[in-house]
């Protein structure tokens, strides 16, 4: 019996002259099919599309207007071109995770750096949307409240969230993976155990892997993968709509409205003089 | 293992326990990442692959779709504006039709109620006229019976003192003056008229 928990593999090093040497693992193909997978698909889905839809088409709109729906109720009706980025990062995340119910792939959410690129993108568009709401420095004094005491709490919490979100959904499909392998190599045992007093290739034949590992196997790679992905892409909604209240009856944020009275006091106060 | 590569100190760990448990090592040509690890080169490829699929997504599927469904829905505002409208304006041109009518029944009284008094008029200006002239008639008819009379007057005076002239040359055939004589049998005749 061979058992064994491993990362990606790498698949190959590419060197640049003798800067630095690109590593290609099984997340980055895994990763690459599937993008290009869903592009295909969504090049198939999106074309011909009829005023009077068909069934293929009814299907897509119901859940494309899904996602907008639910990009609506998180967000508000004033984020809704996020919804592309959300649709894509539910999309990459879900088949990014089923896609090693193929057998070739490894999971691309079973790597921590697919999860954490992702929490990284969100993050980071979180804090651009904070500043320009607010305005850089005030982003930063917000760090220091309620009292100043609490800023390294704050800086803390703040990077928090990128991490929380990276390990909670890389930590259950990994460790839905590492489930699987084992719940194989227990059954491989328990065959050996029960069916190994048969004569000769009889023996051999794991006959409990049959059928029991598809139970485990719709829970955590479909299952929890839909679960994961559909968490991540909450957590994204809620906080990028958090970082983007809506805007005010001139489609400004509450800085650039602070700043134009703030300018406009100045007039005031110099055509007074 | 790249240099790029964060291995958490607890991950070797893991993965060393976990690779006991089964007892054999990958084979030696085989490298793996770390079980918990961040590699450069993965994250650079998987933030081009959602980018890319961000960009290809919201062109082939997301916006395509959401334009097809506002404007199906504009479409169906759209319809069933125009069709309250046309409800309207049907109601009303039906409203402006049934005054119309009304005032075409009214009107067409009107025209028979003056049809009828023109004719009321002109059949009495016709018998008026008739009358008037059947008056004239008469009075002409009248007027001429008197000049008649007059001039039969005068002619029948003239013959009798003609005939009476005569008559008394006649009988006394003596020569008495004409003039005196006429004089005198005028103011015979005028007393005659008179009487």
């Amino acid at each position: 019996m061979n058992l064994s928990i491993n990362g990606p593999k790498i698949l190959w090093k590419i060197p640049v002259g003798n800067l630095f040497t690109i590593t290609i693992t099984e997340t980055v193909v895994a990763s690459c099919v599937v993008t290009w997978l869903l592009i295909l698909a969504c090049y198939l889905l999106g074309r011909n599309l009829k005023k009077r839809p068909d069934g293929r088409q009814v299907i897509v709109e119901k859940l494309v207007t899904m996602l907008y729906n639910m990009v609506e109720d998180t967000m508000g009706s004033h984020n809704m071109h996020y919804a592309p980025y959300i649709g894509a990062l539910f999309l990459s995340s879900l088949f990014g995770s089923v896609i090693s119910t193929l057998g070739v792939f490894r999971s691309s959410t079973a790597d921590l750096s697919t999860t954490a690129t992702w929490a990284i993108m969100t993050i980071v568009i979180v804090w651009a949307s904070n500043i320009r709401e607010v305005g850089l420095l005030s982003w930063l004094k917000g760090f220091t409240e309620p009292i100043f005491i609490m800023t390294p709490m704050n800086i803390v919490s703040e990077f928090a969230t990128p991490v929380s979100m990276a390990f909670r959904h890389f930590g259950n499909v990994v460790g839905g993976s590492v489930l699987m392998t084992l719940i194989y190599s227990a059954l491989a045992l328990a065959s050996s155990v029960v069916f190994g007093w048969l004569p000769g290739l009889l023996g051999e034949i794991p006959f409990l892997q049959f059928g029991v590992p598809a139970v485990f196997s719709a829970y955590f790679d479909f299952f929890s993968g839909a679960i994961q992905a559909l968490v991540f892409c909450m957590l994204s909604m809620v906080y990028i709509g958090m970082a983007n209240p809506p805007r005010d009856e001139l489609g400004r944020t509450s800085y650039q409205a602070q700043k134009a009275a703030k300018k406009a006091a100045k007039l005031a106060a110099k055509a007074s003089k | 293992m790249t240099e790029e590569m964060i291995v958490l100190s607890a991950e070797s760990e893991v993965s060393e326990t976990l690779s006991e448990v089964g007892g054999a090592d990958p084979a030696p040509t085989e490298e793996y990442e770390g079980v918990i690890s961040l590699d450069v080169w993965t994250m650079l490829f998987t933030f081009c692959n959602l980018l890319l699929l961000f960009y290809f997504a919201r062109k082939f599927l997301f916006k395509p779709i959401k334009n097809m469904i506002d404007s199906r829905q504009k479409e169906i505002d759209d319809l069933y504006d125009d069709a309250g409208k046309a409800k309207s304006e049907a109601e009303q041109y039906k409203a402006e039709y049934e005054v119309k009518l009304e005032n075409a029944t009214a009107e067409s009284e009107e025209i028979m109620r003056r049809a009828v008094r023109n004719a009321q008029l002109k059949e009495e200006e016709i018998l008026k006229e008739a009358r008037d002239e059947a008056a004239k008639t008469l009075q002409r008819a009248e007027e001429q019976i008197e000049s008649e009379r007059k001039q039969a007057m005068e002619d029948i005076k003239n013959d009798v003192s003609d005939i009476a002239i005569d008559i008394a040359s006649a009988v006394l055939s003596r020569e008495i003056s004409e003039d005196e004589h006429r004089t005198m049998i005028d103011g015979f005749i005028d007393g005659l008229g008179e009487e």
